[in-house]
């Protein structure tokens, strides 16, 4: 399923361009304005092989601004924001492929444009030994380490702007 | 023959006779004689798997994901429902209105329930604080936990939230819930043993009929499951022991 443009949101907003992995790409649209991480939850979705979303809890669509009918079905890249440079998810495919478990600090896009940072572990979930898809909980993150990262992804995304 | 079935220790105290109007009723429904075992420290639980006797658990998540992934027992059933949830609380004199304001070195009194333990860890991490910053302070039940925040001799307690929800009103009125989880994915377990298979089916059955005769509405409220019963698949399970994977790092 290829991601249909996003609705300009009423805030003051800036448009962009995504270019996401499979070569798909569609204009987003940010806002400033965060949504605090809801206390005491997980947000907690499931994908194929594919990165193809197949699980969503209730933290996971409200925090989305998506429906769950949008979500289920919709690549996880849905989620993407512009502030977050490639080189983060460095190793992400890799490591889960591989039978491992990831982790990284993410900024992610609702469908209003808000945004909201988590920390995200993902695992592969592997049945008699096979893959079979990939689940990934988000948890509310340490601020002192958001503001650690934010220079340090701001200077990652230009070095790909540079090169690219 | 006679099956034993093994529950875990991490229930309130007053649901013991709830386990025991179960355990009969679960006999009188499925033609299977029941021997309950209720080991009264993780220690003890340890104890009654190593012998390897443990037909029927219901095990706490923890304890689950060895059972299932490294012992081979069966998922079933898990109360229907019902989640495993925690509670971090402060005295409410201590001056700590929020996570955030734990500090490294705080005091934090905790039983030995080890998914509480993890949970809470979880939910230390937006105030930087990881299990090493804190001076950990053992206590043998949530009462006590209460007692030592309300004291002042810690800065926060771990609770189970049910356990939580049981003390009395005096009591929390002198706490304050800092965050309560929510994750509605956790949850006990009922696992079976391979070599039941043949009698899995009667006590299964016999655990999703609770509820549905007339009494068991009382049965039901001992055992704090006002819910019941519902099925748990092998395919659930997994999925919950792909999430905790999640947690343990």
């Amino acid at each position: 399923m290829r991601l249909t443009d996003m609705a300009q949101p009423a805030e003051p907003s800036k448009q962009s361009r995504l270019t996401y992995f499979d070569g798909s790409s569609r204009i987003v649209y940010v806002t400033d304005l965060e949504v605090p991480f809801p206390q005491g939850r997980l947000i907690v979705s499931s994908t194929d092989l594919n990165g193809i979303i197949t699980h969503a809890n209730d933290a996971f669509v409200e925090m989305s601004g998506y429906s769950r009918d949008e979500l289920i079905g919709a690549p996880h890249h849905i989620l993407r924001h512009p502030d977050m440079p490639k080189v983060a998810f460095k190793g992400l495919w890799d490591d889960v492929a591989a039978g491992k478990k990831w982790h990284g600090y993410v900024k992610n896009l609702r469908k209003d444009g808000f945004y909201y940072w988590v920390y995200a572990t993902a695992v592969p979930n592997i049945r008699n030994g096979v893959i079979v898809g990939y689940t990934s909980v988000r948890r509310k993150p340490s601020r002192t380490r958001i503001n650690e990262l934010i220079p340090l992804y701001k200077q990652w995304l230009d070095q790909e702007r540079s090169v690219s | 023959m006679t099956i034993t079935f093994l529950i875990a220790p991490d229930f309130s105290p007053e649901r013991f006779a709830g386990w025991h109007m179960l355990n009969t009723a679960l006999q009188r429904r499925s033609g299977v004689h029941l021997h309950l075992v209720t080991p009264a420290t993780a220690h003890e639980q340890s104890e009654v798997m190593a012998t390897g006797q443990a037909d029927l658990v219901y095990a706490n998540p923890f304890d689950a994901v060895d059972m299932i992934r490294t012992q081979g027992y069966v998922p079933f059933a898990r109360p229907a429902q019902r989640f495993d949830e925690m509670v971090i609380a402060t005295g409410s004199e201590s001056g700590v209105a929020t996570v955030e304001d734990l500090r490294p070195g705080c005091r934090i009194a905790l039983t030995e329930n080890r998914d509480v333990k993890l949970i809470g860890l979880r939910l230390l991490e937006p105030a930087d604080l990881a299990e090493s910053h804190i001076e950990w302070v053992h206590v043998d039940s949530y009462q006590a936990a209460a007692r030592k925040a309300i004291k002042g001799e810690v800065e926060a307690a771990f609770f189970l939230a049910d356990a939580y929800a049981s003390l009395t009103k005096l009591t929390r009125s002198h706490l304050r819930v800092l965050v309560e989880s929510a994750i509605h994915d956790i949850s006990h377990v009922l696992l079976a043993h391979p070599r039941l298979a043949g009698d899995l089916a009667a006590i299964e059955k016999a655990f999703l009929g609770i509820g549905q005769i007339q009494g068991d509405v009382e049965l039901l409220d001992a055992l704090g499951f006002p819910h019941g019963f519902e099925v748990m698949s092998q395919e659930q399970a997994e999925f919950m022991i792909d999430l905790m994977d999640t947690l343990l790092d």
